[in-house]
Parts: C-alpha cells; structure tokens; sequence
C-alpha cells in the first residue's frame, strides 16, 4: 500500500521556515552567567509518522533501522548524526532525517509492514542544549526530564498548553522539540521568554 | 490528578481526555440493529455511581491510545489503567 | 517620633542599609530586612488599618501570614495590588503603598461613623434591611441593588486598579520524591534525612527566611542544615513560596514571590512563578499559628499575638511597645515575656486567666517582672487610636464569672496568647478530617497515611521548653459587655456569632455564611476556632461535635497572573497559517478562530470591514478570489479497511469513491444529531485525504481514534493528523479555471480533466500540488494544496498568476458571505442541536448501510415537524441584521415568543440586501412570510425580514459545475 506520491519533498529554494523574521541570532536575557542554553531551529528536515500494523511492530522497527541506520529496535529509541527516531505510541515512531528523501526511502522500506506519512512540512523541530534546559523545559512540560526519568534517546509525545507536541532526548543536556508547524512560532517565543531568565543564545 | 499511561508513565491530567463511561461504550449496540430502547441505553443511561467506576480515557496529549481507567468517584483514587484497542 | 527600634538585636535586618518607603505619600524610613508591618512599629505607627464594616482603627496583631488588619495596596508603576498584608511586605528603596479602606485618612476616617450604628450593622444587618417589600417600585432585591454602591464604598477593603499589569509571571513544574511544606526546624530536618538517604525533596518556605517560629538560639542549627541542603543536587529549597493547595495525586500548587522584595528585577525574572509540584509524599512542617483570646476592645492597636510581640523584638529589633501587658490562657506567652524583658521592655503586668501556673512559667514571670495576676482577665481596654489602659479584672475561667471591682493599668501594648492551632489546612483540602485535642484545645491533622506525614508543631508538638506546658486553659471568650471582636478583618464580634445561633444557624457551615466568619481574605486563620468555641457553647455542645469547616485552596491568596502564566498577551497559543505573514503584510484584519489567526478581511485605505468583504465577495462572483483554507483540519486515513471505515463514519456511502475524486461527507454523533461536515478525496485505494472544519478539527480526530480502538479494532485503518502537513488556497469565481491554465503544470485543468469533485496533481512554479475542484462559495472553485513550506511559494504564484484577471485575496468575512447566499451550513448552524434533516441534508442519509447515529437519528423528536430548520433570512427595511437576533412575529410592541434565531449575516452585494441564515420553529411553511429580527438588548433593533429559502444565489449550483 506504498502510495509516495503523498510525499511532497521540502524544495529548499521554494520553502520558508515557520520562523522566518522571528529568529534572530544571538544573544538575550539574563546573561550574567553567559548563556546558559542554546536554542536553535532545525529546518529543513524530513519528518515521517511510521504506524505499524498490529503484529508487524518488529519488522516495521527493523524497517526503520534498515532506512536510517538508526540502531533501533522495537523498544528502543535512537539518535545518530543525520537521523533520529522514537517510538511514540505502540508500534509507531516519528523519524527525523536530513536526507530528503526520507519520505521515500521509508516506504518502500516498511512495505506493508506499516503505513508512512509525511510530515516533513507539518513539523518543526527545535532543539535546547545547555545546563539549564531541564529547567526551560520544566517551564513548559508537566514532564520530569530528569536523567534517569528521561533517558538518552528517549522520545516522548505530550501537549504544550492544548496543542500536541513531541520532545526527544538528542545528548546529554540537548532535548528537540517537534511541534505542529503553526504552533511554532508561538511555541518559538514561550521558549525564549522561558529561556530569558537563564540567558540564551540563538544560533 | 495524575493518570499512569501503561505505554507513557504517569502523565499529568492536562494530557488525558475524558471520553465517558468504559462499560457502557463495550457496550455499544449492533451497528444494524434500531432497536430504540437499546440505543436509547447506550446513549442516554449513566450508572453515576459514587465508588469505584470505570471510565474511556483517551491519552490525546501523548501516545493518544484510549485507557480504561478505574477511579473511585469518591477519593479520585486511580485503582487501575489499561489500554483499550487492537494491542501492540 | 520614638524610635521604638532597639540599638541591639535582630536576626533579620542590615542596620547599615536604611530604605526609605512611603505610605500615603508620606515618607518612612526603614532597614533592609523589615517587613511594612516591622518598619512601622519602628516609626512608632500603630495604626495600620480600617476595619471593614465599622472603619475602626486597627494595628498590627500578628507577623505573618495570619495578619488580619495590616493590610495595605501596593502601588507599582500605577498598578495597584490591593489587600497585601504588611507583615509579608518586604520593605525596599522606593516602596509605595496605600492605606485601605479609610476618608479621607488612616489616622481620621470619616466613615468611622459607621460604628456609632453599632447594633445596627450587626449579622445578617444586610439581608434584613436591604430586602425591600414584597411589592412596589423597590421590591426583592431592587432596594439592595440601589444602596448597594453605596454600602460597598463604606465597607470594604482595598480597591483593585485598571491599570493594565505588565509583570510577568511563569509557570514551572517540579517532580520530587518528598515536598516539605515549612522550612522551620521540623520541615529542615525532615528534608536533610530524606535528601541523606538519596530522596529528591523541595522544601517549601513562605517566608524569606529560613527557621520558621524557632527560637533566635537555634539561628547556627538552622544555617548549617540549609548549608547542607544547598549542597545536595537533588534538593530544591524554595523561600517566599507558599504552597496554598493541595490536589488529586500528590499534585501541589505554589506560588513563589521573585520580584516583589526588589527595587529592580533582574533580567528575564519574572515576578511570581507557579510551581505545580508532583511529589510521591508530602511532610507538612506547617507549624502552629499562636490565636488571639476575644474580649471587649480587644481590636485595639496596641493588643497583639504574644509571640508577634516577641519575634518582632526577635527579628527585626523593634520592640511592640514601651510598656507592655501580656494577656494569656497558656504558658508560652511566659517565654514572651521574658524574652522581651531581657531586649529592654517594661513588663507591665502578666494577666493569666489560670488561678494558678507551673514552675516554669513561674520562673519566667519572675524574670519577667511586673505584677502577676492570676486568675484574673482583661474586660476592657481604651484609648482613641492606640492603647492606653486596660480593664482587668478578677476572672473564674471555669466558672465565667467576674468578682470585685476592675483595676486600670497603663499600657501601650497587650501581648496576647489563647493557645495554638497547628496549621491543619493543606492536610484538610487533601481531604483528612482534622481531630480535636483536648489537652492542646486544638484541632490535629489525623494520622498520616502513605501519602503524607506531619511534623513538628504542626503535628501538634508544640515544645516551649523550660517546664512550660503546651496545654491552655480552655478560654476563648472573656465575656463581658462591649464589643468583643472574633473576625478582625470581617468586624464579626462574638455577639453575632451568638445572634446567629439565635436566629437559628446551628451548622457551622452556616454560621460562617450568615457572619462572613473567616471568609475575608485571611480565611480566619486567627479567628475560627474562637468562631467555633462561641458557637459550641451557644449549642452547649463540645466543640468537636459542632465540627470545623472544610479548608479549601488557596491557604493563602494566589495571584491569578501566576496561575494564567504564558496564556494571555503576547504568549497566546496562536497557530498561523504558512501564510500568515503574506495576509498581515497585504492589510489583512485578522481574526482569532479558537487557537488560529485567520484574515478577516483585507483593508485597502480607509475601507470599513463590511466595505471590504462586499467588495471581495463581488470580485469572487464576477471575477477571481483567492482564500486561505490552511485552518482545515486535515486527517490521512490508510488502510485496507479505509473505504469501510468511512461508510460507518460518515452518513453517506464512500466505498464507491473513485480514486481522485472527492466527495462532500457528513458525520452524525451516535445520538443522532449533526457532528461535522467536510469533503474527503480518494488519493489511492486505500488512502484518503480528509477535511473537517476548522473548529471540529480535533473533535473529529478524538471520535475516528475511539470509533478504531473502542468500537471496530478489527478494522485495519490508521488515521493521521496532517493538518499542518499542508498549506491550502481555494481559488473561486468564474475566471479561477483561466488563472490555474495559466499557472499549473504536468496536468490539464479543463472540465474533462478535472471535473466537479476531481482531483489532479501538478506543479505551480516548481512546486508539486494537489488541486481538487470543489466549491464552498457556490463559483466555479478550486482548492490547491501544496507541502506546508511552501504554502507561500505557491500563493504568490497563484496571485502573481492572478495578476491579469485581476485576483485578489479575500478573508472570513467574505467567505461567509458567499456560504450564506449559497446556504452552505458552517459550525454556526452545526451546533450540537440540529439534526441533517433541520439542515436540509437529509438527502446524504444512506439507507443502505448503518452509520454513526443511523439508530438514533430517526427518534420521535428529531422528526418531528415543529423542529428548528435551517431558512434564508432578507431584511426588508434595509437595516443590518444581528447574528443572535431572535426571529418573531409580531411588531416591537407585541413580538410574541421566539421563532428561532439568526446563525448569521452579511450583506450580500448579489442580492444587495443585509441576508442571513436562520433555524427556525417549522421553517420551510414559513417561507414567503414577513417576520421580525429582534434583537432586543444589543442593537436595540426589531427589523422587518422575509423568510426565503436558504439557496438565496444560483439554487441550481450552475456556477460551480459550469
């Protein structure tokens, strides 16, 4: 049931980002520590939702694996430089890559193991890094992103006020943070006004 | 009030929405069948019990599966939350 | 002024750091480290406050969170916080605040008149005298509403302000695996065990400093427990953070004051933060609040908590007053006394109620010095605006008699204790039922449970040391003429409390209804159970059978701005479309539908909405319009089982959709009225494309989930949302097929390529797209979607295309009027009360297979011919009509009952006439008639309509299939 042509590739030179006029880079808030966290807009990238059939949940992990070279299985999330993936509901993942062709390359790969769908256009991915992105976040998430609650790797899906959104565990203080296109911009400034107390940078 | 997602962890109620009675939507009638008293049942008839009571929850901020929550209606004590629907 | 600061002493404050703060206006210095309340004893100000039925002056009683008087607005660039208490008013450089509820001042209110009506202001003085008669021009309520602007100036605390508030305020949520409510010494030792054996604590402290009521002594204990705690990454401690509620699974809420204390607020802090904590155990360390003893004059400034007295001396190195009198039931007020004489007060007299005292308190009398009067009570007290003498008088507690004549004493302060009440409140709002303890005359938490442990003087373990008991005497009332005040900050005297039993309140519940006992802003932390104790002895009942209230959140008052924390102003969850800023660029006006931001209409120069959309709808039915219809809720559904899943979810059949075509679909509720309409298109066989309106987009997502999980698991179909996945344009109007020939590539676009309901992809300016023809404004119409990035993209080159048929991007406001000339059914018609027949879209009812709601929409009552039904609406007079108005027969004189009401208006530039739709009682035999448009309270308007059917323009649909 491989149907790609639902997959609409981001053309880089017709794209624009949901932030545009909104990011300025530099440096902002309370910076008598210097920065403290580094916030930062991925764009573009691919984005995939991979919704396995009941019972096809291995092979459709494995599939994903395959695809990305993600050392996934059906339980475990993982991160590597150009890709990431995370299970975030029975038997469905969200994958992140850089390689366009994501959309593709996963379709065939699951075949009838799962149902892909494109949402490289519907998403976009922001990332926190830094010694005090736990406490940003906290601002936002009634989630405990603690170490050992919130292990590397580890994707999540959870609500920022009404709207869903996602967070993945990408290093050590690094979280991204995948949210509806529309929201992002909104979303984009809670994240610097809670970031303000700390002092961020914008890269 | 804090619900433990068999496939999320213990997630905040801002996540979860209410979706009604558990027992009562098992119980939803032949799809074919217009047997008036039986529909009007189904749609209209709540136990309201003040106890233990079992509700659809869906996780819609979350893996958004449907979880069959067991609350008292009393002490808002969560007894019990399983996930309903084709199984993973 | 005397100072009454002692040159020695005072944990709390710098001595080299004077702020100076104002009151009124008038300048007062102060230390760094004082609160209001400390710096004003320390300029010799004993009056604090107005009280708020009688305007009586009043001091400082206590020296936290209990303050029942000293309150006063803070003022903040012209932002006004009224009721703050100025025992938590930390004082700084440039502090303003105003007195409350005083004219034309503190020291002389006007109003003070108010208590020269004594008996008449009494319980219940409200409902007795405002209930107007039974008939007349001020009947019922009518003679309240008129003096009630008047009374609600004389009695009252402060006033709120306008004043936009620019503070910011944040929200943060914590885990833990212990939450210490108090950082005195008990809730300090609790959480360095906890954190010692790996646990993770936040400990929780109103006050800025930490020790809560321990003794100066044990300052160095203190310091090096927090030292530690401070050292433990996994303790949080948080000071002036109250935690004032308590919910289902171990969730608290806490407010922490950042800014308030501050000159100025460093970078990006915001002022409060609300801290919603998730914890596994909570050990309340609440501590015990010291509670006052009524009797006559006992509002007097100058007449404070014993322990206030000492711990202001304590603390901040001011001394209550010069010559000091101590009134008390219990033997921690010895400690006071003593205390206080070691700092350099004159104790004048210790009245004790007990005929007799332990050793221990004994040896602190002595220390004390002053006359020790055993037995004996304070029955009066007086001066004009502080105190100057007391009454007392030989007293038998068990009794409750007096016996001689009363002696005078000169004082400028009575310290006070009645005995102490562990702070039972969080424990009660999390549902435990406090116990009464007869030793302690004290209500106690009840025994913990896994959730939650008590420590410290809240448990009841009240510690005074040197032989004193923690047992008092159960006195609560000296009962004797005059005006004998419980609730100090509501004026509820014990005379109402027995008036109220009198008149027949015999539940406690009641009783604080009838009195406002304890509902004032401080909740009667100093005045419930003395309330309770009056009330029990009225009933001749003991007082744990008369039972306490229910503690419910905020323990203390919570500032909403905190609470609200990044969901207002400029932190809204707005969702905007990929072109948002295209729209706001070209002038767009636009308009918040739930969380998205929508073009509501585009402003050229000067032009008023309603000129704009008439000008857009024309350009759309002569000409070409181009619209943004991002705001669609989009659901992919795949799967084998996809068409089969649709027939059960819509009302009309899907199995037979062929791939690249759309079909307009309509879904019902299992109870059979209207849930959602929508179009859905057949991208492959076994995936569609659906659309749902932009309000019901997360409504239809949550039922097609439970339909799959709950009622049909076997059916093998996955749903997705990719509303945001795709940016989407409808172009309408005669010319839209010209501009799409003239733009589109890798597909034809004629009526043979894609006819009425067809689907194509092609490319517009490098872009792949996916165009569908389908029609919402009743043109010839297209809707165009393309990857959300490049929605921009590929609108530009649409209106860039459009260029030479003259396009022009239209808003709402004018897509409604076209759906309304077309009477196409918007959520304003799909409001949860109408059925498909009330919309006339019987016609999509399969009777071929069973449906969500087949079962249920054929009931009695949604057939029957009376209901409301959907019609078109034309004003006849030419007036605007309302969205809302009720539809009536008769003229403004004699409009009889509604008939139904306007879901909708505009002017329709086609008909050139203000139309609308309308659901109403039995509407199609209504057609042709002349009816009314009331609309009675907003427009004031009763306009002549004509009831036409709801396809007001092109009822046949030529246009769009042309």
């Amino acid at each position: 049931m491989a149907e790609p042509f639902i997959s609409t590739p981001v053309i880089t030179d017709a794209a624009e980002s949901p932030l545009v006029g909104h990011y300025e880079q530099g440096t902002f808030g309370n910076l008598d520590r210097g920065a403290q966290v580094t916030l930062t807009e991925r764009f573009p990238l691919a984005i995939c939702d991979v919704f396995a059939w009941t019972g096809s949940e291995t092979k459709s992990a494995n599939a994903i694996k395959r695809a990305t070279k993600l050392a996934l299985t059906k339980t475990r999330d993982a991160v590597s430089e150009d890709a990431q993936a995370f299970r975030h509901a029975p038997g469905r993942w969200t994958v992140i890559a850089i390689d366009p062709a994501l959309p593709e390359t996963l379709t065939t790969a699951v075949g009838d193991n799962a149902t892909v769908v494109d949402l490289s256009h519907g998403r976009t991915v922001l990332r926190i890094d830094g010694g005090q992105s736990r406490r940003v976040l906290s601002k936002l998430f009634p989630i405990d992103f603690k170490s050992d609650c919130f292990p590397l790797e580890k994707g999540i899906a959870t609500k920022h006020h009404e709207i869903f959104a996602q967070i993945q565990r990408v290093g050590d203080d690094a979280f991204d943070i995948i949210v509806f296109r529309s929201y992002a911009r909104a979303f984009w400034h809670a994240l610097r006004r809670s970031s303000e107390e700390v002092g961020y940078a914008v890269e | 009030m804090i619900i433990a997602c068999p496939f999320c962890g213990p997630r905040d109620l801002s996540e979860f929405t209410y979706c009604g009675d558990a027992d009562n939507l098992a119980a939803r009638p032949d799809p074919a069948a217009t047997d008036q008293a039986a529909w009007n049942a189904y749609v209209y008839d709540r136990t309201n019990p003040a106890g233990e009571h079992a509700e659809i929850w869906q996780h819609s901020g979350g893996c958004r599966k449907f979880l069959r929550v067991v609350r008292s209606t009393v002490t808002h004590e969560i007894e019990s939350a399983e996930m309903v629907g084709p199984k993973a | 002024m005397t100072s009454h600061r002692r040159p020695e002493g005072g944990s709390a404050i710098d001595r080299d750091d004077t702020v100076g703060f104002t009151v009124d206006g008038r300048q007062y210095f102060g230390l760094a480290g004082d609160t209001l309340a400390a710096a004003l004893l320390a300029n010799g100000v004993r009056v604090m406050g107005r009280s708020f039925k009688y305007h009586r002056p009043r001091g400082v009683v206590a020296i936290g969170v209990d303050e029942p008087n000293a309150l006063f607005t803070v003022t903040t660039d012209g932002v006004r916080e009224p009721n703050v208490r100025a025992t938590e008013i930390e004082v700084f450089d440039g502090l303003a605040v105003e007195s409350q509820n005083r004219w034309p001042s503190l020291d002389n209110d006007l109003m003070a008149v108010n208590q020269l009506g004594g008996k008449a202001l009494a319980a219940g003085f409200y409902y007795k005298t405002f209930m107007g008669p039974v008939i007349g021009p001020l009947k019922g309520t009518r003679f309240w509403m008129m003096c009630e602007h008047v009374i609600r100036r004389a009695a009252g605390l402060g006033r709120p302000g306008t004043a936009r508030d620019e503070s910011r305020y944040e929200r943060i949520n914590a885990f833990c695996d212990l939450l210490v409510v108090g950082g005195g010494l008990a809730g300090l030792h609790t959480a360095l065990e906890a954190s010692e054996a790996g646990k993770r604590v936040i400990v929780c402290e109103l006050e800025p400093r930490w020790g809560g009521g321990a003794d100066g002594k044990k300052e160095s204990e203190i310091r090096q427990i927090v030292d530690s705690l401070e050292s433990k990454p996994d303790v949080t401690l948080l000071n002036r953070t109250t935690v004032w509620g308590w919910y289902d699974g171990n969730t608290l809420a806490a407010t922490e004051r950042i800014t308030d204390h501050l000159r100025t607020a460093p970078e990006g802090a915001p002022r409060h933060r609300h801290w919603v904590i998730r914890t596994g155990h909570v050990a309340l360390a609440t501590g015990a609040l010291e509670r006052p003893i009524v009797f006559p004059g006992n509002d007097r400034p100058g007449v404070m908590l014993a322990d206030a007295g000492h711990r202001y001396a304590e603390t901040f190195g001011v001394l209550p007053g010069q010559h000091l009198t101590v009134l008390t039931n219990n033997d921690s007020a010895y400690q006071a006394a003593a205390a206080l004489r070691h700092v350099g007060a004159n104790i004048r007299a210790i009245i004790d109620v007990r005929p007799e005292i332990g050793a221990g308190a004994q040896r602190l009398a002595d220390r004390a010095g002053g006359a020790l009067k055993l037995g004996h009570a304070v029955v009066g007290t007086s001066g004009a605006k502080g105190l100057k003498t007391i009454s007392v008088a030989r007293y038998n507690h068990q009794t409750k008699s007096f016996s001689g004549g009363s002696e005078q004493i000169e004082t400028d302060c009575l310290l006070v204790s009645g005995g102490w009440s562990p702070v039972v409140h969080l424990a009660s709002q999390a549902g435990a039922q406090p116990i009464w303890d007869e030793a302690l005359q004290a209500f106690l938490p009840p025994d913990p449970d896994k959730h939650w442990s008590v420590h410290g003087a809240a448990a009841g373990d009240l510690d005074f040391g040197h032989d004193l008991s923690p047992a008092p005497a159960p006195v609560f009332e000296i009962r004797h003429p005059g005006k004998a005040f419980v609730d100090f900050q509501h004026d509820v005297t014990a005379d109402d409390v027995r008036l109220a039993h009198q008149e027949g309140f015999r539940s406690v519940e009641h009783l604080k209804r009838y009195t406002t006992l304890g509902m004032a802003t401080d909740q009667g932390k100093t005045s419930n159970i003395a309330g309770l104790a009056i009330m029990a002895d009225a009933l001749k009942m003991p007082i744990p059978e008369v039972g306490t209230t229910r503690f419910r959140p905020p323990y203390t008052a919570a500032s909403l701005g905190a609470i609200a924390a990044e969901r207002y102003g400029d932190l809204f969850p707005h969702r905007l479309t990929p072109m948002h800023d295209w729209h706001t660029d070209h002038g767009a006006r636009m308009y918040a539908a739930g969380h998205w931001e929508r073009p509501e209409s585009y402003n050229r120069t000067g032009e008023t909405v309603e000129q704009a959309y008439v000008c857009e709808a024309k350009i759309v039915r002569q000409g070409v319009g181009l619209v943004d219809v991002s705001t669609l809720g989009k659901i992919d559904i795949a799967g084998p089982d996809a068409a089969e899943f649709l027939n059960r979810v819509y009302t009309n059949g899907f199995a037979k959709l062929p791939v690249n075509k759309a079909r307009y679909g309509l879904m019902l509720r299992e109870d059979g009225f209207a849930m959602d309409d929508g179009t859905t298109w057949r991208l492959a066989k076994n995936r569609f494309l659906m659309t749902t309106t932009t309000a019901n987009a997360g409504k239809v997502m949550s039922h097609l989930e439970l339909c799959l999980d709950v009622h049909w698991p076997d059916l093998r179909v996955h749903v997705t949302s990719v509303t945001d996945q795709w940016a989407g344009a409808a172009i309408a109007g005669p010319k839209s097929r010209e501009v799409l020939a003239s733009c589109v590539t890798g597909t034809a676009v004629d009526n043979d390529a894609l006819p009425f309901m067809g689907i194509v992809h092609g490319t517009i300016s490098g872009v792949p797209v996916m165009i569908c023809r389908l029609s919402f404004s009743g043109e010839l119409a297209y809707e165009v979607y393309c990857g959300a990035h490049h929605g921009t993209h590929v609108w530009e080159a649409l209106m860039t295309a459009g260029k030479p048929f003259a396009i022009a991007p239209y808003g709402l406001e004018a897509l409604g009027t076209l759906r309304i000339e077309k009477g196409h059914v918007t959520a304003a018609e799909i409001d949860g009360r109408t059925t498909a027949r009330d919309l006339h879209l019987d016609w999509m009812l399969s009777s071929k297979k069973p449906f969500v709601g087949s079962a249920m929409m054929d009931r009695e009552g949604l057939t029957d011919k009376s209901r409301w039904t959907l019609v078109g609406v034309v004003s006849r007079s030419g007036e605007k009509l309302h969205g809302g108005a009720h539809v009536v027969a008769g003229d403004r004189d004699e409009p009889g009952a509604s008939l139904g009401h306007l879901t909708a208006m505009a002017f329709s530039p086609e008909m050139n006439a203000y139309v609308g739709l309308a659901l109403i009682e039995d509407g199609e035999s209504r057609i042709g008639q002349h009816l009314y448009a009331a609309d009675p309270v907003r427009s004031q308007t009763h306009i002549p309509i004509e009831i036409v059917s709801h396809h007001m323009v092109d009822p046949k649909g030529e246009r769009m299939h042309g």
